[in-house]
């Protein structure tokens, strides 16, 4: 102790001295600012980084706010933690801060920053004019740019890119140096540490971002294909709406040519599994496939959007999104929480009034089902976080904890949010776990306040931009007699959520159902509408949301909009000059169909359905109203598990659990060798070998056979007993059907072999 | 590498072509060799080449296993008196009999303590190494951070087509992969290997099929498949996951080994016996014949170890032949000369109250519990930290599920430092704090 304070004084007396020789030196300087000069340094070098001292809890003792977003707090920790040990005045070099930095004493981070570097002289020269934390007339950073935000890069191109800082006394810097870069695909466009953009060899696009400080600016990177394409190429293409229009422009920028159209078989396949959630059956298919019209894709787009099934397979889809856990929320609540979500899309309920019937909810969880999210999300903060990201797309979950590293939202901005959530109050138990609550009824009764969890600040309710109405709440109820029709907090909450000028409102639901449809959103990940992950056509996302909300935000209209395109029909084989495009809609983007959808056909297909749990017998999985409901076969496939936080992710993946289970489950084999099911029937039919044939190629394909398949279906299923049929293989069918016809036995078994070899390809689990 | 030889000079074709039963595996010998290489690599930097990993789910009591307090009054030392083990000065419950005689090979660990004093939050930290986010109720069934398992079967792999994690009899509360993805799933087999007609599901074929249909029915198959392939990887067609899929399925189905790692009938009588015919020593039995096929993490979940009620007389019932089941395991490694490679950890959610209540059970308590460490490099005839007088507390040497979780990446080659990057793009720490422990680091 003695020696620790003996070394203080000794310290301070040096400062003195120090003080007296520097002062000349440091006046010579310019002044160094701790926000505007170390910060930066702090940041680009990584220390305040998220792996480092930047995350919560800090890294060995020293903890700095992520990437210097808390001036202050970072002030306290260099300078007055720890005893104040990290910086030295008496001999800026030796501080702590610069040893560590530099590596001179050993640091877990090595060396960030290079002894007389200009890093290091400006820490030096900081600690030396006394590290203060702030200099006088300080300006303030207001904004970056850059000197390209839009750039078309030819294969292995390089760009250098500038950034600016832009203070608010109108002064400017170059920051090129400091700042921080990042691609959101390296293997399209990569981006060094000094912003040099370098484009890769295979056309594409991506957006680099450029960060200083917790300021962000994007430059959207093209690199179109090398060879010019004629714009008449583009002005021959059909266009049966104005998705077609936009998707062509989009091509035309990058010499993109897009696939042929797909044939009607296709097609059909396509909208059934997109709109009613399994694939057609066999009448369903030859009835479609037979018809003589010139508007049939249309009509049966309408038709099939009529259905009940469309309802189930888009409540399902929401169900993911919104799903409770019943081990949390309890069964009945859960139960209720489905019925309601189905009963919006039999209904066919707008969007906007849909979504403002969940935020504004009020009364008993047992009654009205939209009331459930407040039982099951309990606080401001739980409830921001899930409203923003569904039904905003902004993902927030960052702000909660601070400033989000890649976007313009604080901490401050987060709770602003939270506060509208700080009245909504229960009566009863909603949740006492292990066992299920009781009743809870959802009131907006309370006197709750938000605070700034640093600042302690407490926060009045305000929109994340643009202006909401004042609620009652906020005016005091004296005024309520005045006001026409007085709205709560959560109400007018809704209001500017669900309004028309709220554009991330319906560009996230139509994102949503696009991607549901074409394979892959317009952005990705389908709710995270950042400014630094852009979408790959947002001429084309805008014009979908515009139309949307034209159309009262009718669910039904969106997808019969998209599926009316030419683009929904183009087909998944690529030609030259679209193989590398995954991202533009210049041909159909393949995917695994949904756990539910492949069951379903699955069921469809044997004539055998599954029985589940707490269900009806005869209920369709797409109907099932928990994912608690046990089923091996959606568990393997992905379905979204309630116990994974997020809960709504679903798994589109192909996993080998997933090959080993269409291969050998004893349920699927039970379903398809059943006594009473359709290869079962099939073998007693006395129909033509070509037709049974047909039946099962238009059953699990959708579509008939080819000649070569037909024939070499027929010779497995009616060739002579006992033969293996190794022999024969397509196209060269030399010794085809035999003489004897197989018995009814054998021929079943073969039927069988035939279905499940079908089952096996990827042409029936893959959306062409 | 057995089965890099076994197919050295074959092509892959050429493996096909010797049929159903007679195939190794053959593909992905590119990735395979990589890991491989890897593998060895960080062979040279691990103790231990695998994990068996005893859940007794529900909380095991601390007291009537490995930390018995028999100074203690009546009503927290409870009716099991202590018995001396093999070390000297240590003492277990008195059930824990074959255990004690092997307690110069076990390293008991008294002093983990965390918070989460339900089951839920319980089983994620000590799963995971990571507290629960939000508040997680006792049904619950979360995760928030991928398991132990599921960064095991990332980082190291299995040869032979063999799953690399495999959770027996059923999935673990929060044995999942969380954002590493479905791949990384523990593969369950749910069925009792101590049935006659044991066989795992969807590996095994459906009964009523035998290899000549099966065979039959994948000619028809790759006959039939049409379906055009857009082999530029540019294209990203998921067709071509299909394919890798599907040969990975089928190179399990037809790995020699493989199956033969599934044939717990090739055990003989004795070993059957000595692992208990009951379906957890049988399970036990066959997590070793995974680990001696080349999986790295099997995963025992054995249900039923929430004694509000009646403790006395559950464990009475249960422990002995449990506790002989695990001690043949450790035995049976060693014989096998595998235990050196080979951890074999056994461990709850957390330990439980030390007044026994007016059921005569004991309710949950994080603040204590006991975790058995054998194997993989670890020193036998070890107790590390120790609980006080009553066995409220851990108070020696307190240790943190994150430090246990460190143990077994450690052990395993793997830096629990290592960052990890979550699908928003947030930098995570494998484990937060990154400290095994470091008695039973060899």
């Amino acid at each position: 102790m003695m020696r620790r304070a003996f070394c203080k004084i000794f310290a301070m007396v040096v400062l003195l001295i120090a003080g007296l020789i520097f002062t000349d030196d440091a006046r010579s300087n310019e002044p160094v600012s701790f926000q505007l000069d170390v910060q930066p340094i702090l940041t680009s070098t990584g220390c305040n980084s998220g792996g480092c001292h930047g995350k919560q809890r800090g890294q060995n003792g020293f903890q700095l706010s992520l990437l210097g977003f808390d001036s202050d707090y970072d002030f306290a920790a260099i300078t007055k933690e720890s005893r104040g040990r990290r910086i030295f005045p008496a001999s800026p070099e030796k501080s702590l801060l610069i040893q560590k930095a530099t590596g001179a004493l050993p640091h877990g981070g090595g060396q960030r920053i290079a002894p007389n570097s200009d890093e290091y002289r400006v820490l030096v020269e900081w600690i030396q004019q006394g590290n203060s934390r702030a200099i006088s007339n300080e300006k303030k950073l207001v904004r970056v740019s850059l000197n390209h935000t839009d750039r078309l890069l030819a294969a292995n191109e390089s760009s250098q890119l500038q950034v600016t800082a832009h203070y608010d006394d109108g002064s400017t810097r170059d920051v090129t140096k400091q700042a921080t870069y990042q691609s959101n695909d390296a293997a399209i466009v990569s981006v060094d540490e000094a912003g040099k953009i370098l484009a890769g060899s295979i056309p594409g696009e991506t957006a680099i971002m450029a960060r200083y400080m917790y300021n962000i600016e994007v430059c959207h990177v093209a690199i179109p294909l090398a060879e010019k394409v004629e714009a008449s190429v583009y002005k021959q293409l059909p266009r049966k709406n104005f998705i077609d229009e936009l998707v062509w422009n989009k091509l035309s920028r990058l010499n993109i040519i897009p696939s042929e159209s797909i044939d009607d078989a296709k097609f059909m396949r396509r909208v059934y599994t997109d709109i009613i959630g399994r694939i057609p059956t066999a009448d369903e298919a030859r009835e479609f496939l037979g018809l003589q019209k010139d508007n049939k894709r249309e009509k049966l787009v309408d038709q099939l959007l009529e259905m009940p099934e469309y309802a189930e397979f888009a409540a399902n889809k929401w169900a993911d999104l919104l799903r409770t856990n019943p081990y949390r929320v309890g069964i009945k609540t859960t139960l209720n929480y489905d019925r309601w979500i189905r009963q919006q899309f039999r209904q066919n309920v707008p969007y906007d009034k849909f979504v403002k019937s969940i935020v504004a909810a009020k009364g008993s969880t047992f009654r009205n089902g939209a009331a459930t999210m407040f039982r099951d999300r309990r606080s401001p903060d739980e409830l921001t976080t899930i409203v923003t990201q569904l039904f905003l797309g902004i993902r927030l979950e960052c702000a909660k904890c601070h400033h989000h590293p890649f976007e313009k939202w604080s901490q401050e901005d987060f709770y602003s949010f939270a506060a509208y959530f700080k009245n909504v109050s229960r009566k009863g138990t909603g949740l006492s776990p292990p066992i299920s609550g009781s009743e809870e009824i959802i009131l907006e009764m309370g006197n709750g306040s938000v605070k700034h969890p640093a600042t302690g600040k407490v926060l009045s309710p305000n929109p994340l931009f643009g202006t909401a109405q004042v609620a009652v709440e906020q005016t005091g109820y004296d005024v309520l007699q005045s006001s026409e029709s007085p709205k709560t907090l959560r109400e007018v909450l809704a209001d500017w959520i669900a309004s028309e000028e709220n554009e991330y409102f319906a560009r996230v639901q139509v994102n949503r159902v696009w991607a549901d449809l074409m394979g892959r959103g317009i952005v990705e990940p389908v709710d995270d509408l950042r400014a630094t992950n852009p979408p790959s056509n947002s001429e084309l996302l805008n014009a979908l949301a515009k139309d949307f909300s034209n159309h009262g935000f009718d669910q039904k209209h969106l997808i019969r909009t998209i599926c009316n395109s030419y683009v929904y029909g183009l087909s998944s084989k690529a030609n030259d000059k679209n193989i590398s495009d995954r991202i533009n809609y210049s041909r159909h983007f393949r995917h695994r169909m949904r756990a539910e959808t492949l069951l379903d056909s699955l069921s469809q297909i044997t004539g055998v359905k599954p029985s589940f749990d707490a269900t009806p017998s005869g209920t369709r999985a797409s109907e099932i109203w928990t994912h608690r409901t046990g089923s091996l076969f959606l568990d393997t496939f992905g379905r979204p598990n309630p116990n994974e936080d997020p809960p709504c992710i679903r798994s589109s993946d192909f996993t080998v659990t997933q090959s080993l289970h269409l291969m050998n489950a004893r349920d699927f084999h039970s379903q398809l060798i059943n006594e009473n099911g359709n290869a079962a029937k099939l073998a007693k039919s006395d129909k033509p070998s070509g037709e049974i044939v047909n039946e099962i190629y238009l059953m699990i394909y959708s579509r008939l056979p080819s000649a070569d398949e037909s024939k070499f279906a027929t010779a497995i299923v009616f060739g002579k007993d006992g033969k293996t049929n190794q022999q024969i293989a397509v196209g060269k069918t030399s010794q085809p059907a035999a003489k004897a016809k197989p018995s009814e036995k054998g021929r079943r078994k073969r039927i069988e072999d035939l279905m499940w070899a079908m089952i096996n390809t990827p042409e029936f689990s893959i959306q062409d | 590498m057995a089965i890099l030889k076994n197919c050295d000079g074959t092509t892959r074709r050429d493996c096909l072509k010797l049929g159903l039963g007679g195939l190794v595996a053959g593909g992905f010998l590119g990735s395979l060799e990589a890991r491989a290489i890897a593998n060895e690599q960080r062979a040279k930097n691990r103790e231990a080449d695998a994990c068996i990993l005893i859940w007794l789910d529900g909380g095991p009591t601390h007291y009537e296993t490995f930390d018995p307090k028999p100074l203690a009054p009546v009503e927290i030392r409870g009716q099991f008196e202590a018995i001396q083990t093999k070390v000297s000065g240590v003492h277990y419950s008195k059930h824990m009999k074959k255990m004690a005689a092997i307690a110069d090979k076990l390293a008991v660990v008294r002093s983990i303590r965390h918070n989460q004093g339900n089951h839920g939050a319980g089983n994620h930290y000590m799963m995971t190494g990571a507290p629960p986010r939000i508040p997680v109720g006792c049904g619950a069934f979360v995760s928030f951070h991928p398991s132990l398992g599921s960064v095991v079967a990332k980082e190291l792999g299995a040869p032979n087509g063999l799953p690399p994690y495999f959770s027996m009899p059923r999935m673990s509360r929060s044995g999942g992969p969380n954002f590493l993805g479905a791949k990384y799933a523990p593969f369950v087999v749910s069925d009792d290997p101590n049935r006659k007609s044991f066989r795992v599901r969807d590996v095994a074929l459906p009964s009523g099929l035998d290899g000549g249909d099966f065979s039959v029915r994948k000619d028809i198959r790759s006959s039939i498949d049409k379906m055009l392939r857009m082999n530029d990887e540019v294209a990203g067609d998921p067709a071509m996951a299909f394919d890798e899929f599907y040969d990975q399925g089928f190179e399990l189905i037809s790995s020699k080994e493989a199956q033969a790692a599934f044939d717990i009938g090739k055990e003989d009588g004795a070993t059957r016996t000595a692992f208990g015919r009951n379906p957890f020593g049988q399970r036990a039995l066959l997590a070793r014949r995974l680990v001696q096929a080349g999986v790295p993490f099997v995963t025992l979940y054995e249900g039923g170890w929430d004694h509000h009620v009646g403790i006395f007389d559950a464990l009475d019932k249960r422990l002995p032949s449990f506790e002989s089941s695990i001690a043949a395991l450790i035995n049976d490694l060693e014989v096998n000369g595998m235990l050196e490679r080979t951890m074999v950890v056994v461990l709850g959610e957390f330990g439980r109250t030390p007044t026994i209540n007016a059921r005569g059970g004991r309710d949950h308590w994080s603040n204590a519990m006991s975790v058995v460490f054998a194997g993989g490099g670890t020193s036998g005839g070890q107790v590390i930290g120790a609980t006080d007088k009553q066995g409220y507390s851990a108070v020696e040497n307190v240790l943190s599920p994150e430090n246990f979780v460190s143990t077994i990446y450690k052990k395993l080659g793997i830096d629990p430092g290592k960052l990890l990057r979550s699908p928003d793009g947030r930098p995570i720490h494998l484990v937060s704090d990154a400290n095994p422990i470091k008695e039973l680091m060899a």
